[in-house]
């Protein structure tokens, strides 16, 4: 088989028909809006759940063979833990019909630095509470412990002195920055959206892709230009309007921080006034965002732009081989592995992006979208590593769309044929 | 032939093992009517997929006014596919100018000539309307000037009458000559043979891929013969069972078409068709395409 020249006219023609429709559809325009807010939403939920739960009132009793124990947790929290002299028998039976949350058992010998504080409680008590309880006795138990030996007030410094650890990143250019975690949270950020951008433009050229075919437009389209021609189109078009989406996501947030950023420096100002005169500055720069490399940016968007093409032609594929959209699950099924794959990795690769393991999973093609902005947001990826992996990515991106041409081109004139994997290999294969 | 437009020689092709078209060769020649002729799976759609370059034979060549059909021939082609289809979510007006500018057009060019035909067919009012908000009448009636608006010099309309009305079947009927009057050639493809008699200047009669009869319809008509006889009568035509050497095709209560095989003698079944019906009409034709065809394939 031998390709035609493109035709330039008719290619900017499919590319503009696919950018322009789609940009001035509802579905555009209401996820350009939707999606950034159900990203936020996603980010501050877990905190907005938590503080609204932590708000319920506990109590615990406490049955307290020391008589110090006891008495020095209600001193601290006189709400939380309350003394009790039921045995522990009582208890156990008001816990099972649910007058009380739970009680703790403090033994004699504990303060010997034997036997055990134990807490009993109804179903699961939950980390917070557990590791609570945990500090509060251990704590009060060292103390009582300490008194006894009339142990110096040095001492006890030390032992309640914590060590100070920094983690500064030195930059390329030599200077050193606090490591706020920052970085990994923006690879993070970066490589779920491109998650989401591989599924969610991989789903647009194959509902494209299928749509064409199942409304037979396709055959009077295919009469005027080649089919490798308007699945060229097809792909460019909705790669410019990922782009566009994301510039305007870009700006919006651009436009956000310039006027945000004031308003916080204003709050801050008149706090600092009224509350901390003197630490209000070194607060103000431990709140500041660290300045992202541009480098960065471009990275992020060039590794969208590969991912995009490699799956939206594997997407075009499978949207080319079937009728309807029930029918596209089974083909559908490997994509949708290809894509979930590197997500199961995105810790191990944040938290170690040097590992051989983090190098060689970021330089498969399939999986390079999602992890490699992520090691490139906390390290200096090698030149020879970020560059050899944007050379397999396009040798990648031109063979799958030489398949994808020969399969979209025999698909789509297809009518009531559920094709299989075969089905498709025989179509790669033969004409 | 010097005033050939299309030229198919020895065009094969061939999807696994089935052969959908077989050696075919022919000719088609300017400011005719072309019909391809078949049952369905003849081969038809898959000639018309390879003139229209949107498949490639295995080997033989398509010429389009003297050279290989390619980009360049697509576009003086316009094609209306058997399967209708426009993009539902796509305006008439967008949707006729983006079709004519694939062939080629400039933007003005495209304008002018989709209002020509809009306004033509009583529809300028649909410009700004989705083509899915149209009832199945209209968007066939945009789907025609899909293929029309860039005045082609050769047409194809593979069943063009599928699931038309009476009144838009005329319509297009009557489209369909004038472009052919203007000069333009144009391909009919179809498994009705009735509709082809009233068409067609040529034929090409298509059989499990194979081409089994072409060349001009009159022309193969009368080198058969007035060899049938059509028949129209008021009674029990059960008479017509029993008698010999004849086939008898579109038969209904009131109407039967025989084809005179060997040995039958037309007089004598004017004269037994007296004793058992009242005859309203008894006359001796040439055989109808179908007749042609079913003779062609057992041959």
């Amino acid at each position: 088989m031998t390709f035609d020249l493109i035709q330039k006219e008719k290619l900017f023609l499919i590319i503009q028909r696919e950018y322009l429709t789609r940009l001035r559809s509802k579905i555009f325009i209401v996820t350009t809006i939707l999606a950034p807010v159900v990203m936020i939403l996603l980010l501050i939920l877990p905190t907005l759940i938590q503080t609204m739960t932590a708000e319920r009132e506990r109590q615990f009793l406490v049955y307290d063979e020391t008589g110090e124990v006891g008495s020095g947790l209600v001193a601290n929290d006189s709400i939380y833990y309350k003394l009790t002299s039921d045995a522990p028998d009582e208890l156990r039976t008001r816990l099972i019909n649910g007058s009380i949350e739970g009680y703790l058992v403090i033994p004699h010998e504990i303060l010997d630095g034997q036997g055990k504080v134990t807490f009993f409680h109804g179903g699961t008590a939950g980390m917070t509470v557990t590791s609570r309880i945990r500090s509060d006795v251990q704590q009060i138990v060292r103390d009582i412990r300490l008194d006894r030996l009339d142990t110096p007030a040095e001492v006890r410094a030390i032992l309640a002195d914590r060590v100070q650890t920094e983690n500064l990143t030195i930059t390329a250019e030599g200077t050193e920055e606090a490591d706020s975690g920052f970085f990994m949270l923006l690879g993070f950020v970066m490589g779920f959206i491109i998650y989401g951008a591989m599924f969610g433009y991989g789903a647009v050229i194959m509902r494209s892709v299928m749509e064409e075919k199942t409304s037979r437009i396709v055959e009077v389209i295919a009469s005027s230009v080649r089919p490798f021609e308007l699945l060229m189109g097809k792909v460019t078009g909705v790669a410019l309007l990922g782009l566009t989406q994301f510039a305007i996501w870009a700006a919006a947030g651009a436009g956000i921080m310039m006027i945000a950023g004031p308003i916080m420096a204003l709050f801050m100002e008149s706090g600092a006034i009224h509350e901390q005169p003197v630490g209000a500055s070194t607060d103000a720069a431990a709140f500041s965002i660290p300045s992202i490399n541009p480098f960065i940016w471009i990275s992020f968007v060039l590794f969208f732009l590969l991912g995009f093409l490699i799956y939206s032609s594997l997407f075009a594929a499978v949207g080319s081989a079937v009728d309807q959209e029930s029918d596209s699950q089974q083909l559908q099924m490997p994509i949708i592995m290809l894509i979930i794959i590197p997500l199961m990795f995105l810790f191990p690769v944040s938290d170690d992006p040097a590992s051989t393991l983090s190098v060689v999973l970021s330089m498969v093609p399939f999986f390079a979208p999602i992890l490699m902005p992520v090691r490139m947001a906390v390290i200096q990826i090698p030149f020879w590593q970020l560059w050899g992996t944007v050379l397999l990515m396009i040798l990648t991106f031109v063979v799958l769309i030489w398949m994808s041409a020969r399969i979209y081109r025999t698909g789509i004139l297809m009518y009531g044929k559920k094709a299989g994997f075969r089905e498709l290999w025989k179509w790669v294969r033969e004409n | 032939m010097s005033d050939s437009i299309v030229e198919f020689s020895n065009v094969t092709k061939q999807f696994g093992n089935h052969r959908a078209v077989d050696n075919v060769s022919f000719v088609v020649r300017k400011g005719r009517i072309f019909g391809l002729l078949g049952p369905n799976g003849a081969g038809k759609t898959t000639s018309i997929r390879m003139l229209t370059y949107i498949l490639k034979p295995d080997s033989g060549s398509i010429k389009m006014f003297g050279q290989p059909v390619g980009p360049e021939t697509q576009k003086k082609l316009g094609y209306l596919p058997e399967e209708r289809g426009l993009y539902k979510k796509m305006k008439v007006g967008e949707q006729l100018i983006y079709l004519c500018r694939l062939k080629g057009f400039t933007r003005e060019k495209a304008r002018s000539q989709i209002r020509y035909w809009l306004e033509r067919f009583g529809a300028l009012d649909w410009i700004g309307q989705e083509v899915g908000e149209l009832s199945k009448g209209m968007q066939q009636k945009v789907q025609f000037i899909a293929t029309i608006a860039h005045d082609p010099d050769c047409l194809i309309f593979d069943e063009p009458f599928s699931g038309l009305d009476p009144i838009n079947s005329e319509m297009l009927k009557e489209a369909i000559l004038e472009l052919r009057d203007a000069g333009k050639t144009i391909f009919f493809a179809t498994h009705r043979m009735e509709q082809v008699e009233q068409l067609c200047d040529d034929i090409a009669l298509f059989n499990k891929g194979k081409l089994i009869l072409q060349g001009d319809l009159t022309e193969i008509r009368s080198s058969y013969g007035l060899n049938s006889i059509r028949l129209r009568f008021s009674g029990d035509s059960r008479f017509l069972n029993n008698m010999e050497n004849i086939r008898i095709n579109n038969r209904s209560t009131n109407y039967a078409e025989l084809r005179l095989l060997e040995g039958a003698n037309d007089q004598l079944i004017l004269r037994e068709a007296q004793r058992h019906v009242r005859i309203h009409a008894f006359e001796l034709v040439q055989p109808s395409i179908q007749e042609i065809f079913i003779d062609s394939v057992s041959k």
